[in-house]
């Protein structure tokens, strides 16, 4: 896989549509990972979180955390990695989390169904 | 001059925008492998210049596969630079202990990582 270099706004366009198109494509899997996000608040309201569950929802933190801020959702990468830290706590996280860690995934939520697209094209 | 890069990551956007990135910006040659072990095997058959290297994958982690780059003579001289979203201190300090040229972290800009790529392995 090679090509040739662009320089200047003519590389940053071409990749800004690239990138576009990559979002597009893996939007699927990034919607998935903030749905175990959501799952998992809502078992911690349900006081239902299980090790399982949270191992999983830490996981899914931290790969939001390192692919957001790459699609230009920078905010989307700080709130993962918020998760992410919340999630790697071994001690249980009672009822009175789950109202915090759903607003956070909501606003994930927000974020991922929200990206504006950074290239010019139509 | 058109480097080739190895980029070893399990998840698939990460390894497409890095790709993307490295080819479109830099014009550099970019090979992939999606595990630890393809990324051993592919470095031996194509030695790469550079090998942009996941830390946290399944199976063989990023350390683990840094370790098995180093045991083979066909790989051991390949630099290598950590790819992490791990932003502790600690894990940075037990990452550059393993003795890699870099470490980079997610989420990165497309628009600099082949510069960044550059700068910490002196290729101008």
């Amino acid at each position: 896989m090679e090509s040739s270099p662009q320089s200047g706004k003519q590389a940053e366009e071409a990749l800004s549509q690239a990138i576009d198109r990559l979002w597009i494509r893996f939007l699927p899997e990034i919607r998935a990972r903030v749905a175990v996000l959501e799952s998992a608040a809502a078992a911690v309201t349900a006081n239902k979180l299980t090790a399982a569950r949270r191992e999983k929802a830490q996981a899914a933190a931290h790969k939001l955390a390192g692919v957001l801020g790459t699609f230009s959702l920078t905010h989307g990468t700080v709130l993962a990695r918020e998760l992410e830290a919340t999630y790697s706590q071994e001690t249980s996280l009672g009822p009175d989390s789950g109202e915090r860690l759903a607003a956070s995934a909501a606003e994930l939520r927000a974020i991922v169904e929200n990206r504006p697209s950074k290239s010019q094209a139509p | 001059m058109a480097h080739k890069i190895l980029i070893i990551d399990d998840e698939d956007d990460i390894r497409e925008v890095a790709a993307l990135s490295l080819q479109t910006v830099a014009g550099w040659d970019v090979i992939m492998a999606s595990s630890g072990a393809q990324g051993v095997a592919r470095a031996s058959e194509q030695h790469p210049d550079a090998i942009l290297l996941d830390v946290m994958m399944p199976g063989m982690d990023g350390p683990t596969t840094f370790r098995e780059l180093r045991k083979n003579p066909a790989t051991a001289g390949i630099p290598v630079l950590l790819l992490t979203a791990k932003v502790q201190g600690s894990d940075q300090r037990r990452f550059a202990d393993l003795g890699v040229q870099a470490i980079l972290f997610k989420p990165f800009d497309p628009l600099t990582l082949s510069s960044q790529i550059s700068s910490a392995l002196g290729w101008s």
